[in-house]
């Protein structure tokens, strides 16, 4: 590629850019509900803060029985293989699964969340729990995959009823 | 082999182009979502986070567009390759530091897990940049000063 090539290869990279960044510029501006462009530290810590356990320890704490586990996976519910006895609190039912748990699962219990091993809706979980005041909350690191692997029992989700809320079956 | 020179460099236009243009609609919708993603890398810093969110998935449109139609097509080869660039070396500092994150490259919701496998597909999307930005008089274009 020749130089003169080069610098005009430049040019047009520079003219694309200009074009997204205008793009970018008007589709925010457009939306109904514009992402702030100054982002928050706060609520994008919280989502990292909820400390993650192996999945040996999980399986200890398991076993000793003090601890509630928490599926998150998007298509947990009735009927859907997961760790025994678990409950579900999915990320986008967040409050119907909340509620539906809100006379079983209290703010002082600890819990381990768990999902299919991907962090990014585990953690957004971890937050509104954390935020909602529960005060133990871990992640369990390698989710539902890894348990099985480590030899972990498992059985079906515990999901008490909620009248006029009912859990879909996914 | 001067024949083939055309059909690889559109093959690889289009791929490069669809693959981007896929990649850019999640994000577009889910500018929220897709800035958790970036936050998970913990590599932008929070006055950059949202901007760099709203921007990033326009750019990958706007170069998309650009491959397929053949406009500015050098430019968006070269934006193409340094936009892998920059995802390589992201997998690879998640990597080298532990994150158990998603990419986010195709989706805001979950997605792959950041791992070698995603490094060799942004291998070869890396190389598949290569044949648009050496040889770009070839293959159909609707940029006036590229006709072959």
């Amino acid at each position: 590629m020749s130089r003169q090539s080069f610098a005009r290869s430049g040019v047009q990279a520079l003219t694309l850019l200009l074009v997204a960044a205008v793009l970018a510029a008007a589709g925010w501006a457009l939306r109904p509900d514009p992402l702030p462009l100054v982002a928050d530290p706060v609520a994008y810590e919280l989502e990292l803060s909820a400390p993650l356990v192996e999945t040996g320890t999980a399986l200890q704490l398991f076993d000793e029985g003090n601890h509630f586990f928490i599926d998150t996976r998007p298509s947990a519910g009735p009927g859907v293989e997961t760790i025994s006895g678990s409950f579900v609190i999915r990320e986008k039912e967040f409050a119907d699964d909340l509620l539906r748990l809100m006379d079983v699962l209290y703010p002082e219990d600890p819990v381990i969340l768990f999902g299919d091993g991907n962090l990014m809706g585990v953690s957004n979980v971890a937050a509104r729990l954390q935020e909602r005041g529960f005060t133990s909350v871990q992640i369990m690191r390698s989710g539902l995959d890894g348990w099985q692997k480590a030899g972990g029992a498992l059985g079906e989700a515990y999901i008490p009823e909620m009248p006029g809320a009912p859990l879909e079956e996914s | 082999m001067k024949n083939l020179a055309p059909i690889v460099v559109m093959t690889c236009r289009l791929v490069l182009g669809g693959v981007f243009i896929y990649a850019s609609w999640d994000k577009l919708m889910d500018p929220a979502g897709f800035a958790q993603n970036i936050h998970h890398y913990r590599m932008v810093p929070y006055a950059l986070l949202h901007p760099f969110a709203l921007f990033l998935p326009m750019l990958e449109m706007v170069v998309g567009v650009a491959l397929i139609l053949g406009v500015h097509l050098r430019g968006a080869a070269l934006l193409t390759l340094l936009l892998n660039v920059m995802f390589i070396v992201a997998i690879s500092t998640a990597l080298v530091r532990g994150l158990d994150i998603s990419c986010g490259c195709f989706n805001t919701d979950g997605g792959h897990a950041v791992g070698l496998s995603l490094l060799v597909r942004d291998f070869l999307l890396l190389l598949a940049c290569l044949p648009p930005l050496l040889f770009q008089r070839v293959g159909p274009t609707l940029s006036r000063s590229q006709k072959y």
